[in-house]
């Protein structure tokens, strides 16, 4: 089955996309498949964007009851018309970065599980080859980091990645992808990725209080 | 007190089966009252590494499906008296079966038995989710190569989000030679993957692959290594500490292993 539906993080946050084609019902029951799989890992009080001319009224109120049992808010937004939207709407939309919240992690990260947050992550343990972490803000890994990590998902390209043994197989940053060597080694010291002249850098760092 | 312990894998082909089946003899030589559930519906194999498949009348369909009452389905071991299998069917398919009527089944079986291993299908669609959801504890097998653990590493989270947390480990099939030369992963890179707890290590063995021909388990067979590693798990269900035998091919020490029997 192909899928008809699809988060994606852009510039004006999570986005729920939907298969131009697919008829509602079937929208329906992946979009339960994908809530029930993604359990708790939107955090709670997620906004989620959808498009307004994809969806009848009636269609759009019970997709919001269906992301309401999981706490999290459906907004139709007209994004043709984006630029029209009152100025009001804009400032809060900048003021987000400042209050984002972290979300804590505590355990391993395995193959197949994906983690998605508007604000940043810290996971004490190991994100695990085929997991996948996706922060609007920064990810620190207090373990080896195996998978793959978008920091800054929605464009804040300033966000950063920290991993005690960063092992990842892809970075991503932004708009920026690096991907690992192919023949990796596990690396000795923690480090931290970010962009620097258009381009994802690793360096060494030292983490506050230890030694 | 009662088990229900499920072994599973994810990926099919690393010793589901055969490790259900040892452990079922095990078990049953300390004496303990086991079942033994085959749940991989439509490709069962249990009853034929037990040499039962001659005894079969009914199935763990026609138990669930209320057509016969779970005793008449149960399958006796020719040596162990208290080794019972009940097979699953080999027409209908994984949908024949649901999570309720698992549980159902099992707390009848709970009344009777000490442990009830459930035998666990390849994958992790319904016929998983069916196997597991009875289940205390969980046993995840897996072999030292990169899409095995890749695999256990997505069934423990699968174990995980069913919220059973009693989660252990074996490894099956070490070819000692070939870790040592580092063309296999060894047991520290499975550990830091994985993090859960070894309960197993179980060598690669060609008295597996003869007994199983035979229905005769090799935990049976005092020469054979792999035998004395199913041993040893069974002993650590049962809660001892054992240590873990190491591996040396050939050496002084191996064959010395081999006459004494441990």
């Amino acid at each position: 089955m192909s899928e008809d539906v699809m988060f994606k993080g852009s510039r004006v946050g999570l986005q729920l996309i939907l298969n131009e084609t697919a008829n509602f019902d079937n929208i329906r029951e992946q979009l339960k498949k994908k809530l029930e799989s993604a359990l708790n890992f939107f955090s709670e009080g997620t906004i989620i964007k959808v498009a307004a001319n994809r969806l009848t009224q009636e269609q759009e109120a019970e997709l919001s009851l269906l992301f309401k049992r999981y706490g999290i808010t459906l907004q139709a937004v007209d994004f043709s018309r984006q630029k029209e939207i009152s100025t009001k709407q804009e400032e809060i939309e900048i003021e987000i970065p400042g209050i984002r919240e972290t979300t804590i992690i505590n355990k391993t990260v395995r193959g197949g599980q994906e983690i998605i947050c508007n604000g940043s992550v810290v996971v004490q343990g190991n994100v695990n080859p085929g997991a996948k972490i996706i922060a609007g803000g920064n990810i620190d890994i207090q373990g080896v980091c195996r998978g793959i990590v978008h920091a800054g998902a929605f464009g804040d390209s300033n966000a950063f990645v920290i991993a005690d043994h960063m092992m990842a197989m892809q970075i991503r940053i932004a708009e920026l992808i690096a991907r690992a060597p192919d023949h990796i080694e596990k690396t000795k010291c923690t480090e931290r990725a970010f962009i620097r002249d258009e381009m994802i850098v690793i360096e060494p760092v030292h983490r506050l209080g230890a030694g | 007190m009662s088990e229900v312990i499920v072994i599973t894998s994810g990926k099919g082909g690393v010793g589901k089966t055969t490790t259900t089946a040892n452990l079922g003899v095990g078990l049953a030589e300390r004496g303990k009252k086991v079942v033994l559930i085959d749940t991989d519906t439509g490709l069962r194999n249990l009853d034929l590494l037990l040499g039962l498949e001659n005894r079969i009348m009914y199935d763990l369909i026609d138990v669930t499906e209320g057509r016969v009452a779970y005793k008449k389905a149960l399958v006796r071991h020719k040596k162990y008296d208290t080794l019972y299998l009940l097979p699953t069917s080999q027409v209908k398919d994984k949908m024949a079966v649901n999570e309720e009527q698992l549980i159902t089944l099992c707390n009848e079986l709970r009344k009777e038995f000490d442990y009830i291993l459930i035998d666990c299908p390849a994958g992790i669609e319904q016929g998983f989710k069916t196997a597991i959801a009875a289940a205390d504890r969980a046993i995840v097998v897996t072999m030292p190569e990169i899409s095995a653990v890749r695999d256990a590493d997505k069934i423990i989270g699968e174990l995980g989000r069913a919220d059973k947390e009693d989660i252990e480990l074996i490894v099956n099939r070490i070819r000692p030679q070939m870790v040592r030369n580092g063309d296999m992963l060894d047991m520290d890179d499975i550990d830091e993957i994985l993090s859960i707890k070894c309960i197993g290590q179980v060598p690669d063995d060609e008295l597996v692959v003869t007994s199983t021909n035979r229905g005769e388990p090799v935990i049976t067979n005092h020469n054979s290594l792999a035998g004395q590693a199913y041993r040893n798990i069974v002993g650590r269900i049962c809660g001892e500490e054992i240590p873990f035998m190491e591996f040396l091919e050939d050496g002084f020490l191996v064959k010395l292993r081999r006459v004494f029997g441990w």
